[in-house]
């Protein structure tokens, strides 16, 4: 009897400390899934296609910790991501430092800039604020075109890679450790009162402001955080890639990890995760119907704005409760659908 | 003349474009509220309108140009009614920003739809109009002065519709305030419609005028819709007759940086004054009262 009781005081235990790192037993489960992924596929095209989702679904995080939480659209997002990806490589190809190192060095640098960026939209709200930051992206894309003793311009720049081995297994293993720590940190973030004060700015800013919530300071931390993501992304993705074009810093990249979030629900950190999972491969292997397939892919994001927009976390959450409420079978399953719905 | 009236009759021909860009884009935010970033490609199918009507059907210029924006319109009414008046009817909340991201969703659809059906190649013509004109030490492509002239028109015949007619004034009053526009019996469902029309017409107009020099091809359409987004920043949202004048600043402004520091940083300079202004003059040079303001 003592026994049993102490097993199930256990068992919480280590719910609860799953709960600590933002996961549900399920979540956990999916994790662990993810992790040997590339041993179940033992593909070296998988395996790069895994690591492409994993970026993905980490950028979607990264974006929809300002679209969803502050509501600013960061129109620039893939901007930074591109400065990360820049000076990662240039940091590794002109001072000669490791390609670990100019990681690093792409999260700073595009911190700062974002950081910058946070500042000059403080006076912005809304659609404005978005405006500025595409402009800024803009701008930026553009210095990349024609700084091309730097850059190499649109001939592309070629970038050390991280690893001496043509396997793509252990790229796959460094995204899903960025993937994870994006995760849990913003996941940290959002459920603090830090990511309660951002939904208040992102809901109402006057409101905000007047209960002592300060817009500025809150604005600039978000910012500076979710470019900070982007950049340590970018940085990756340099040196996995191995070369460079400003495309990246376009708009259509932006756009894309936009929808990617958005179809994945706002607000939820893990709603952009999970939609990658689902679209990038989708997209990947649909890729015999050409440009159908973003006609398509436009036409969901449309759906979803207009019909759900709470997203596919917001299908997940509907049919978790009825699962909750409608058998009893599920009974000792419960605990593994939580009730805030986060995986 | 000189070099300065080099710069000065380049930045008029370019701002006049501009401007009925712009001008389109305002009209939409102004009525409907909604910041349209799906411009740029009703600008693009201006551009592929006008090229199957001149190169395939044969049509003329002029009947080419006026069937390209006939043709825009009847697809901008049909996206305002199949997309933007449903969403109307949920959304209240946040439709700004809902608006926005389902324009772009709209222009990844019209993007790739075009790229399905045309392909990605370029198709232009060489020219609606052979021949140069001089105009001091410049040789003007025909070509230009035709564009710029469509613009001036239709800028005009735009600007007497929205003040003489009773359709006009309708939409205006729209603008100014909804609910007391409809209390006065304005159907606004029809002048939301009309409105998103008449905006898409105005950025074929463009593209369908510009097509002997720029050719039509899926993507062409981001760099018109970030000049005319530049332009409604810098007057302010919303402000029609200023847009007008925005449009010849930014045509200016990118002639004197094309002049000064060459092609490529053009798009620095001037993405940098709109940063500035932004900046400190959130509103607009011309921020007025009366017109939506950027904070909100």
């Amino acid at each position: 009897m003592e026994e049993k009781v102490l097993s199930t005081e256990k068992k919480a235990g280590m719910l609860e400390l799953i709960g600590k790192f933002g996961l549900t037993p399920l979540g956990a489960a999916a994790l662990l899934t993810i992790s040997v992924l590339p041993f179940i596929f033992r593909d070296e095209f998988v395996t790069r296609l895994l690591v492409a989702t994993l970026m993905y679904g980490a950028l979607a995080m990264a974006f929809d910790f300002t679209s969803g939480y502050i509501n600013i659209c960061n129109f620039g997002f893939c901007a930074f991501w591109g400065l990360g990806a820049y000076t990662s490589a240039i940091v590794a190809i002109r001072l000669g430092v490791s390609p670990w190192v100019g990681m690093l060095c792409g999260g700073v640098m595009s911190a700062i800039v974002g950081f910058g960026l946070g500042l000059l939209t403080i006076r912005l709200g809304g659609i404005f604020a978005s405006c500025m930051t595409w402009f800024v992206a803009l701008a930026m894309m553009a210095v990349t075109y024609n700084w091309v003793s730097l850059t190499k311009g649109s001939a592309g720049l070629n970038v050390p890679a991280l690893f001496d081995t043509v396997q793509n297994a252990p790229y796959y293993y460094v995204m899903l450790a960025i993937m994870l720590l994006v995760y849990f940190v913003l996941m940290r973030i959002t459920k603090s009162n830090m990511g309660m004060a951002f939904r208040a700015i992102g809901q109402d800013i006057e409101a905000a402001s007047s209960s002592g919530v300060n817009p500025t300071k809150y604005k600039v931390v978000n910012f500076t955080i979710s470019c900070a993501i982007a950049g340590l992304i970018g940085g990756f993705y340099a040196h996995f890639i191995g070369i460079l074009t400003p495309q990246a810093l376009g708009t259509a990249k932006t756009v894309e990890i936009m929808a990617i979030s958005y179809i994945g629900g706002r607000g939820t950190i893990w709603g952009g995760l999970a939609c990658a999972m689902i679209m990038v491969p989708l997209m990947e292997y649909s890729k015999g119907l050409m440009e159908l397939r973003l006609v398509l892919y436009g036409a969901l994001m449309i759906a979803v704005m207009i019909f759900y927009p709470k997203g596919l976390v917001g299908l997940w959450e509907a049919v978790t409760a009825f699962l909750r409420r409608s058998n009893k079978i599920w009974k000792p399953f419960r605990k593994i659908f939580s009730k805030n719905g986060a995986i | 003349m000189g070099e300065f009236g080099d710069i000065l009759v380049t930045a008029v021909l370019r701002g006049g474009i501009y401007a009925l860009m712009a001008l389109g884009l305002s009209l939409v935010f102004g009525v409907m509220n909604i910041a349209n970033f799906a411009h740029g490609e009703f600008y693009m199918l201006g551009a592929y309108f006008a090229y199957f009507s001149f190169t395939t059907f044969k049509l003329g210029v002029i009947p080419s140009v006026l069937i390209a924006a006939l043709l825009a319109f009847a697809v901008g009414v049909i996206v305002e009614r199949g997309l933007f008046y449903p969403l109307r009817k949920r959304s209240k909340k946040n439709w700004l920003m809902n608006t926005f991201l389902l324009t772009l969703g709209v222009s990844i659809i019209l993007q790739n739809g075009a790229k399905l059906m045309w392909g990605s190649r370029y198709r232009g013509v060489t020219s609606y109009f052979g021949g140069t004109i001089s105009v001091g030490t410049m040789q003007i492509p025909n070509d230009r002065i035709f564009a710029f002239a469509v613009a001036c028109i239709a800028i005009a015949i735009f600007v007497l519709f929205l003040n003489k007619t009773k359709l006009g004034r309708a939409i205006r009053s729209v603008s100014m305030d909804e609910t007391g526009a409809s209390l006065v019996g304005v159907n606004l469902n029809m002048i939301h419609t009309l409105t998103f029309g008449l905006s898409c017409m105005l950025a074929a107009l463009a593209g369908a005028c510009l097509l002997p020099l720029t050719p039509a091809f899926p993507v062409m359409g981001i760099n018109p819709l970030y000049k005319s987004w530049f332009v409604l920043i810098l007057v302010g949202m919303g402000n029609l007759g200023a847009s007008i004048v925005g449009g010849l600043i930014v045509g200016l402004l990118e002639t004197i940086s094309y002049f000064q520091f060459g092609a490529g940083w053009q798009d620095v300079i001037s993405l940098a004054v709109i940063i500035v202004i932004l900046l400190v003059k959130p509103n607009g040079i011309f921020g007025k009262k009366g017109v939506k303001s950027a904070a909100e």
